[in-house]
């Protein structure tokens, strides 16, 4: 139930959570997977992933890049645009606004800090 | 178990068939498969069945692109006009006063319950049924596709480009080859030989689309196919009305299904009809 729900509302905000992960640095998509994990999302599996930077790239909003290896096989770099830059910045305070919102509605229903732990 | 080039071939075909451009298809499979090597992953794992994946990257690319379509349309001369239209079966009152003025670039949808008269609405516009009051003026280069009998079982998809196109006078070739460009936008290449009544449902549904835009008219009208033309790709008849509407036609359209009617410009809802 739970996972089901947070799975939907990642869905929902995938593509913010990739302009800003872009806008701190390029990175890959098997990179922005582990960064994702490392921030506490569920894996994202690449049948989601991939759509939504395609998406992304479309809207202008992310360049990509292929960049040969020495080691391995060529990788796929996913770089902001400008554009993209101020996308993620508009978005985000989109996000805080949307948030504050969320947090108003469910004041009541939220336990206080001390008794969430008992 | 599926090889990655099979996987990476049925996603090309998959994309192609929705209508991706050709070389784009290949360019998006060649990617996909380098971004699974370099994740040391088979494609499938990756991404899910190649169909699924060509579905939803299909989906993706038209969303983009509809999304950020010029705003300032143009709206063309008006291309139907109900006034008061009324039609009554003996004492059985079936349409009650409709009124629309549709101008070229500009979408209707018509909505209402099973019975309540839309394909009864969308005869009459196209001129097939006499209404038993009110006026109607339409444009006379119309496109129509109704639900049934819009096409001949036994002919062939290029058969019926040929009679249709003759209509319009268009030369046999002619006609063949704008029917093929135009099944091609709705990622269909009609096979020779084949003849209508072979053709599954959605298929049959493209055919007559494609029938009702042969001869490029400036009002189209269209009964909403119930499944779409594909079942997972129900979205590809949103996109096409809007792009005959960016194309500068005028667009009625009885749908059948609930979704998102925001964007049409107008909105033509049919009472139940009552049985006394």
């Amino acid at each position: 139930m739970t996972g089901q729900m947070r799975q939907q509302w990642l869905h929902g905000f995938l593509d913010l959570s990739l302009l800003a992960l872009l806008a701190d640095r390029r990175d890959y998509g098997l990179g922005l997977v582990e960064r994702m994990s490392a921030a506490g999302f569920d894996e994202v599996p690449g049948g989601t992933l991939y759509p939504s930077l395609l998406r992304l790239e479309k809207q202008g909003l992310v360049r990509t890049e292929w960049e040969p290896s020495t080691s391995g096989p060529r990788r796929k770099y996913y770089e902001l645009t400008a554009e993209g830059h101020r996308a993620a910045i508009e978005r985000t305070q989109g996000w805080e606004d949307f948030r504050s919102t969320m947090d108003a509605v469910t004041a009541f229903t939220r336990a206080p800090i001390g008794e969430q732990l008992s | 178990m599926t090889s990655p080039h099979e996987w990476g071939a049925r996603l090309t075909e998959h994309l192609t068939d929705a209508g991706i451009d050709a070389r784009e298809a290949h360019r998006l499979a060649a990617d996909s498969l380098a971004e699974a090597e370099d994740a040391g992953q088979d494609p499938a794992a990756l991404y899910g069945p190649a169909v699924t994946y060509a579905s939803t990257i299909a989906h993706t690319i038209r969303a983009a692109t509809v999304g950020f379509a010029p705003l300032g349309r143009v709206r063309g001369p008006v291309v139907l006009r109900l006034s008061q239209v009324t039609k009554r079966y003996r004492r059985r009152t079936v349409l009650r006063g409709v009124d629309l003025t549709l101008c070229g670039g500009e979408v209707a949808a018509v909505v209402g319950a099973n019975g309540s008269g839309k394909s009864t609405l969308l005869n009459i516009c196209a001129g097939v049924t006499r209404a038993t009051g009110g006026t109607v003026e339409r444009s006379p280069r119309v496109g129509y596709a109704p639900q049934q009998h819009g096409v001949a079982p036994l002919l062939t998809a290029a058969e019926h480009f040929h009679l249709f196109g003759a209509v319009h006078g268009m030369s046999g070739r002619e006609s063949e080859a704008i029917g093929a460009q135009l099944s091609q936008q709705l990622g269909w290449r009609p096979r020779p030989h084949v003849i209508a009544a072979h053709l599954s449902g959605g298929t049959q549904q493209k055919l007559n689309v494609v029938l009702s835009e042969l001869s490029r008219p400036d009002l189209i009208l269209l009964d909403e196919p119930y499944q779409g033309f594909d079942q997972d790709s129900y979205i590809d008849f949103w996109d096409q009305v809007y792009k005959w509407r960016d194309a500068g036609a005028g667009v009625l359209v009885v749908t059948h299904l609930l979704h998102d009617l925001e964007r049409v410009d107008h909105l033509v809802e049919l009472p139940r009809v009552d049985e006394s």
